[in-house]
């Protein structure tokens, strides 16, 4: 079914992926290079599922979760971040601002597309 | 993923140049977190995509790199030279990764290894000391101690608890590596890890995307349950785990208790947890307590790091040069559109020509400023040799640089790098003395270099300034004299003298030295910059200092010239340099013997271009005289007419002229006539003082000689 994504990323080629690999399983995509830029899109309009980077420039992933939380409308949006295997620190954080899952780089599209399923059910 | 493999060599090279950028400005303030977060970051969207992507040498390299700057953000390790000066060793094995992937060459594959034992000796020795287990899970074996628990002293009075991790085997589908989590978990604290492998079938059964393994972990922390689940957040539901605390005291520690837990653990099944309290309660003997650290979480601290382009696109420059083509195309047949209205006298036709005159006037200038390119995308370079070179050197240079928001066309930075380069390492090689000579001389012990960029008129200037030993005139004078560049009663201004070192041929330096003397010298500096229209100036003072001033224009292809005709050829003349036109009669131009004429008072050179170019026939009464000033002199040209102001595609006449000085390429016309474009710098310089003295000589010469001849 097609569900409405916001993706995160401050690289370029990495949205490029995720955007590609979501568009063909015929979802709608946003995207956004960081949190600042992201903020946007959270207009009350209907969001599915919102797939962020836990590094980016302005806004980063950690405090963008805080943000969508705040809101009302996206208290409950499911929230999956893009994290490498050495940040495992940071999982309780994620946890901790609101985050639903993760989502482990680096990814091949039919990782991502199971990760995600799991979410949109 | 080829496409986007190809976006992400684009990405990284822009991020190498980043990283490259905030490692120098790290160095000049080595304490400034948050450009040490900025550089954190982009060796993590490095790390991120090069994973990704399949370049696993430039992974694992960046992993490593990134390691370090991870520790320095966390305050486990302090920043030091030392580890800038191999960061940036790497930050050049990186540009060749990225080149190359992972197929690299013998010598090439050398300096990775070397490279990448260096950076992991940084972070080991601080691992080692803090005991902080390395981030990176490597593959474990079947029984497993951390290398760091080995080292601690031993506490006994924390609780141990028995943690069994039973992933299910679909895991790895959404990316989790369960052996992260045991990492994890002997971070916490002292602990041992028995993995259970019994359900790993027949090797050809085995299929590669389930997870077989399970884990029973023995972990003595003084964290609490909550915090041991926390480390399964996200995958309760694709794992099954059990935590439950055995004893009040650190079981791992004691020998005993790991030699019957050895014996236990040989039976694939998980073990009881009463019969595991049972055994901890045999366990009497008493060792030391275990201290573990508690390790400082991250602090989140927020990027500082400036907002790169967000509204940009990528365009190759190869059809940014096409774009401006056409747009040259379009200027030459909008021109002939023009003047095909004009001769048919057809209002409508004409209003139209005016319109499309109006907008390729303003698509010129948009493109223009699309192949704008700062200054700044190559100060990175000059940073960095400023950086090596004084190093090498063992001189003390401080490099800043002014107006690098100054945009020039991208041609024109292309070709701008390289001669600059010469410059600094004259400068750097040459100018700046070192640090012993310059206390001796009263100068600051470190050496200055400026670069500083600024625009005046549809120039722009570059000025290199350093404040070292400056140019010896009269040292100069005896080397060109000896070179036989100039005779030894030859009298010459100062400013004449030091342009004596832009000769071919010419070096000061006394002894060659493996840096700036290639046998390259200024001379070709010169050459490359008036490749690009550009003029070099050079200041200098004996023990002062020496600043080298280029001034270039704006762009290179297009410009806005003043087209004027002689007989039946047009010319156009650069707008920039015309400074004023007059009439005058040709007579008065005829009886001229000195080659000067007076305009508003002043005696102006005057270069009668009919001769120039050899035109004789019709010759009018009344000729236009214009003034062009280049730099601090003035030039009267004479031309037939002036037909007024003209938007000359500058196109190169190719290589039979290239030796024609004062003509810089051609345009052609609406009506399809090719007009020359002189090059108003050129004549000036041509024709200056001493050459006009020259033809003086031959010219009185000559009518001696024909006077004689008449007697």
């Amino acid at each position: 079914m097609k569900k409405k994504i916001l993706i995160l990323d401050d690289s370029e080629s990495i949205r490029e992926v995720v955007l590609f690999t979501l568009e063909k399983d015929g979802h709608e995509v946003l995207t956004a290079v960081d949190g600042k830029d992201a903020m946007k899109y959270l207009d009350g309009r209907e969001l599915d599922l919102i797939i962020t980077d836990l590094y980016m420039p302005n806004i980063n992933g950690i405090e963008f979760i805080k943000e969508v939380r705040k809101i009302e409308k996206y208290k409950y949006t499911p929230i999956l971040y893009l994290t490498t295997e050495s940040q495992q620190s940071k999982k309780k954080e994620a946890k901790e601002a609101g985050a639903t899952g993760w989502i482990v780089k680096p990814f091949m599209p039919e990782k991502l597309l199971a990760a995600i399923s799991k979410i949109l059910k | 993923m080829e496409q986007f493999k190809k976006k992400f060599l684009e990405e990284a090279a822009d991020l190498i140049a980043g990283l490259e950028k905030a490692l120098l400005v790290l160095e000049e303030n080595m304490d400034d977190k948050s450009v040490n977060e900025e550089v954190f970051r982009i060796m993590h969207s490095l790390k991120g995509g090069s994973s990704m992507f399949g370049f696993h040498k430039m992974d694992s390299f960046t992993h490593n790199l990134e390691n370090i700057y991870d520790l320095i953000r966390n305050n486990k390790l302090k920043l030091s030279r030392e580890i800038l000066d191999i960061t940036l060793e790497a930050v050049d094995h990186l540009k060749i990764l990225l080149e190359n992937g992972d197929e690299l060459s013998k010598s090439d594959e050398k300096t990775h290894n070397e490279l990448s034992g260096k950076i992991n000796k940084i972070t080991q020795n601080i691992q080692q000391s803090s005991n902080e287990p390395p981030a990176k899970a490597e593959a474990k074996t079947n029984e497993q101690n951390k290398p760091a628990s080995d080292n601690l002293p031993a506490v006994d009075e924390i609780p141990t608890y028995h943690i069994i991790i039973k992933p299910f085997e679909k895991i790895f589908k959404n990316g989790t590596n369960p052996l992260l989590f045991i990492d994890e978990l002997s971070s916490m604290g002292h602990c041992k890890v028995y993995a259970k492998t019994g359900k790993i079938p027949l090797f050809d059964k085995i299929n590669p995307e389930l997870c077989y393994v399970s884990w029973e972990v023995f972990l003595a922390t003084d964290k609490s349950t909550d915090d041991i689940k926390d480390v399964f957040i996200f995958v309760e539901d694709s794992c099954e785990i059990k935590i439950s605390k055995i004893a009040d005291i650190n079981l791992p520690a004691k020998s005993l208790f790991v030699k019957d837990l050895d014996n236990l653990m040989r039976d694939d099944d998980f073990c009881d947890t009463y019969k595991l309290k049972e055994l901890a309660k045999t366990v009497v003997e008493k060792e030391k307590p275990d201290d573990e650290l508690e390790l400082t979480k991250a602090k989140n601290v927020t990027s500082l790091a400036k907002k790169t382009a967000i509204n940009n696109i990528r365009v190759a420059s190869d059809k940014l040069d096409n774009l401006m083509n056409l747009v040259s195309e379009l200027i030459t047949t909008q021109a002939s559109l023009s003047l095909y209205a004009e001769n048919n006298e057809n209002t409508e036709l004409t209003s139209i020509a005016e319109n499309i005159e109006k907008i390729s006037r303003q698509l010129r200038d948009n493109t223009f400023e699309i192949c704008l390119i700062p200054i700044d995308t190559i100060l990175i370079r000059f940073k960095r040799l400023v950086r090596d070179l004084s190093q090498e050197l063992e001189k003390e240079i401080q490099f800043t640089a002014e107006g690098t928001e100054t945009e020039l066309d991208k041609s024109i930075i292309e070709g701008l790098t390289e001669p600059i380069m010469h410059i600094f390492r004259n400068a750097i090689d040459h100018g700046i003395e070192s640090a012993d000579e310059r206390l001796k001389k009263g100068k600051p012990k470190q050496g200055k270099i400026t670069l500083s960029a600024f625009y005046s008129g549809t120039n722009v200037y570059l000025q290199i300034k350093d404040d070292g030993r400056g140019l010896d005139a009269e040292k100069i004078r005896k080397k060109a004299i000896n070179r036989g560049f100039i005779s030894p009663d030859a009298n010459l201004s100062y400013k004449e003298l030091l342009n004596l070192v832009f000769l071919p041929g010419f070096s000061t330096a006394a002894k060659v030295t493996e840096l700036s003397g290639r046998g390259v010298g200024l001379d070709v500096v010169v050459k490359k910059i008036s490749d690009i229209r550009g003029e070099v100036e050079i200041e200098s003072q004996l023990g002062v200092g020496t600043t080298i001033t280029i001034k270039l224009p704006l762009t290179m292809s297009i410009i806005d010239g003043l087209l004027v005709k002689i007989n039946e050829t047009y010319f156009v003349l650069p707008m920039t340099a015309v400074d004023k036109c007059y009439e005058v009669k040709t007579e008065k131009l005829q009886n001229n013997f000195n080659n000067k004429i007076k305009l508003d008072e002043n005696l102006v050179p005057y270069i009668n271009l009919r001769k120039e170019f050899d035109i004789q026939d019709n010759m009018p009464d009344v000729q236009q005289v214009i003034r062009v000033k280049h730099e601090d002199q003035n030039v009267a040209l004479s031309v037939d007419n002036i037909i007024g102001e003209y938007q000359a595609v500058l196109k190169p006449l190719g290589q039979m002229f290239k030796d024609l000085e004062i003509v810089s390429g051609a345009t052609i016309l609406g009506d399809g006539t090719i007009a020359l474009v002189l090059d108003s710098g050129k004549i000036t310089n041509t024709f200056d003082r001493e050459t006009i003295k020259k033809r003086e000589e031959v010219l009185k010469a000559k009518i001696d000689r024909e006077n004689l001849e008449k007697s």
